[in-house]
């Protein structure tokens, strides 16, 4: 069963003007509960009007959302709900922070969605454990931490809302090395402790090597390729040719290939290929 | 003069009222005229204060800047300042100001009080050094991301400066659009000889770099060409940084007993070290 349907889902921006277009043309696919999804594409491929439809930020054009079987503008007064079961994490998070302390700003969801004060206290600690937020930083001002501290809290005030389905748009861009590393496990921690369903939109496909199950790419406003991690990355032309790659490692394998050497199709991550050129060395011959 | 960029002993504070943060101290660095010099370093370690210091946005709290020889402290020299070094920033999107390709170019020529042939010539000269020529009657918002990042370089590039300080211009950008900016990059520092400074997050762009200059808390901690830098991981790996996904996996096939040197990044380069090692172990 899956938890999130999108069906024929169409995003015309304006409308009835000379510059009417369809960001997002007749899109359709399905989620199951606790899938990592990718979502890649160049820019402007209408990936992000594309997920902002799936927490009723933006209406469909054409098309519906079903989460868990259940139109989600079945019920209009029920948006808002909707809005706590698929938490949305926008590009540069940390630009949205407005309260005077941590604890305040990563307390904002929960407390529009009604819960009490414990609740939400038990909440904050929860995540902060979670996403490796000092306790002492929660009376802090969001504004005097570093820019990666910040998109940590401004991610955090997301996940206190412990929605089902968590999206986030381009989570990592314009953080270092380190910054990259710490949110991709935030997120991967997540996904694991509640058993959520995750979508990413990324432009770092290393990135998407290590953590999606599956990747959707979108191409021109339309849905190009929903597959499994490596059934897409094994498609290198056709992703080149849509102005995206493969990720660097799986390019190295792509170039020992065309010197003569056995290297299988399916390598995306460093280990892969470690383990597999090292087993050619204990092998012999493999590729004599 | 061999150096278009001299920064002499520069300490630089923020000095609001609820911040004070010593961000460079007692800093020095030159850019030799027609160089390529990457800057990599973790958020916060001082890179984009520096570009902004390079050309005069920011002026030094204590010490100099010289570009060209003309200090960046002296208010008269501003405009002098600006032509010489032109700063491209991470979103495109916060760089463009007309409604028309070319008229965004010509913002800085006409700033420099050109006349309009002269302006045609150096927007059109800009705009093929991009390769934007084509698109210089769109309007920049129905483009691609690195079609308006390459906009706002030729923007740059129209005032002819000899330095370009780029602060993170592909953060944003997809594959496609990192590998046109990069490319371009490279073209107008190969053929036209403009210098370039570029600071980024991404490793694999300093590939190609004449000299790498890893930043830590507002100092210089590495500062050498990046096969030396990419071979001292530890120490990236100690600031925060990373090595291109290539360096580290020739590192642990070296590590797992594979006959091989770690001194190269380019994937043609790796695949020829590994396609190496495999033969010479079947011999």
């Amino acid at each position: 069963m899956s938890i999130l349907e999108v069906k024929n889902l169409t995003h015309t921006y304006d409308g009835n003007t000379p510059f009417m277009h369809d960001a997002v043309k007749n899109v359709s696919f399905s989620i199951s509960k606790g899938e990592v999804i990718g979502i890649i594409g160049h820019t402007g491929s209408g990936k992000s009007t594309l997920v902002q439809h799936l927490n009723g930020l933006l209406k469909a054009t054409e098309g519906e959302i079903l989460l868990d079987g259940v139109n989600i503008w079945e019920n209009k007064k029920n948006i808002r709900a909707i809005r706590s079961r698929v938490g949305l994490v926008f590009q540069y998070p940390e630009y949205q922070l407005f309260e005077d302390t941590v604890y305040r700003d990563i307390a904002f969801g929960p407390k529009n969605m009604g819960l009490s004060d414990d609740e939400i206290a038990n909440r904050i600690y929860e995540v902060c454990d979670l996403v490796g937020i000092k306790r002492d930083y929660l009376d802090k001002s969001p504004f005097d931490l570093s820019g990666g501290e910040k998109r940590r809290v401004a991610i955090a005030g997301v996940m206190a809302m412990q929605p089902e389905i968590i999206i986030f748009d381009e989570p990592v861009a314009g953080l270092d090395p380190q910054g990259r590393a710490n949110v991709i496990k935030m997120i991967n921690d997540y996904s694991k402790r509640y058993n959520a369903t995750v979508l990413i939109i990324s432009h770092n496909m290393e990135d998407m090597a290590l953590i999606a199950d599956k990747l959707l790419v979108m191409n021109k406003g339309e849905l190009a390729i929903f597959d499994t991690t490596e059934n897409v990355f094994r498609q290198h032309e056709r992703l080149i040719r849509m102005g995206l790659n493969v990720p660097i490692v799986t390019q190295v394998m792509l170039s020992l290939k065309q010197k003569g050497i056995d290297v299988p199709d399916n390598i995306f991550t460093v280990d892969q290929a470690v383990d597999y050129l090292l087993s050619l060395k204990q092998g012999g011959n493999r590729n004599a | 003069m061999n150096n278009i960029i001299e920064v002499k002993n520069v300490t630089f504070e923020y000095d609001d009222a609820d911040r004070k943060d010593i961000i460079l101290k007692d800093f020095c660095l030159d850019i030799k005229r027609g160089s390529f010099t990457v800057i990599l370093g973790h958020n916060g370690s001082g890179k984009s204060t520096l570009a902004k210091l390079l050309n005069g946005l920011y002026k030094p709290t204590e010490g100099n800047v010289f570009v060209d020889g003309i200090s960046t402290v002296d208010e008269k020299n501003e405009i002098e300042i600006k032509r010489r070094v032109g700063l491209v920033f991470q979103n495109p999107d916060n760089q463009l100001v007309a409604s028309i390709v070319e008229d965004d170019v010509a913002f800085g020529p006409e700033n420099l009080g050109h006349s309009p042939d002269v302006i045609r010539n150096e927007v059109d000269d800009a705009l093929k050094a991009v390769d934007m020529y084509d698109f210089r009657k769109s309007t920049p918002h129905r483009l691609s991301g690195g079609q308006k990042q390459r906009i706002a370089i030729a923007g740059i590039i129209a005032m002819k400066p000899d330095c370009i300080v780029l602060d993170e211009p592909t953060a944003m950008l997809d594959p496609k659009g990192r590998a046109e900016i990069i490319s371009t990059i490279k073209k107008l520092n190969s053929e036209k000889g403009i210098t370039v400074v570029l600071i980024t997050h991404f490793m694999e762009e300093a590939v190609d770099a004449d000299r790498v200059i890893v930043m830590d808390d507002g100092k210089i901690v590495a500062d050498s060409t990046p096969k030396d830098i990419f071979s001292n991981i530890s120490l990236l790996k100690q600031v925060g940084l990373d090595v291109p996904q290539t360096t580290e996996l020739l590192y642990r096939l070296k590590q797992g007993g594979m006959n091989i040197t770690t001194d190269v990044i380019s994937i043609e380069e790796s695949a020829q070290k590994i396609y190496d090692a495999i033969h010479l172990e079947e011999i």
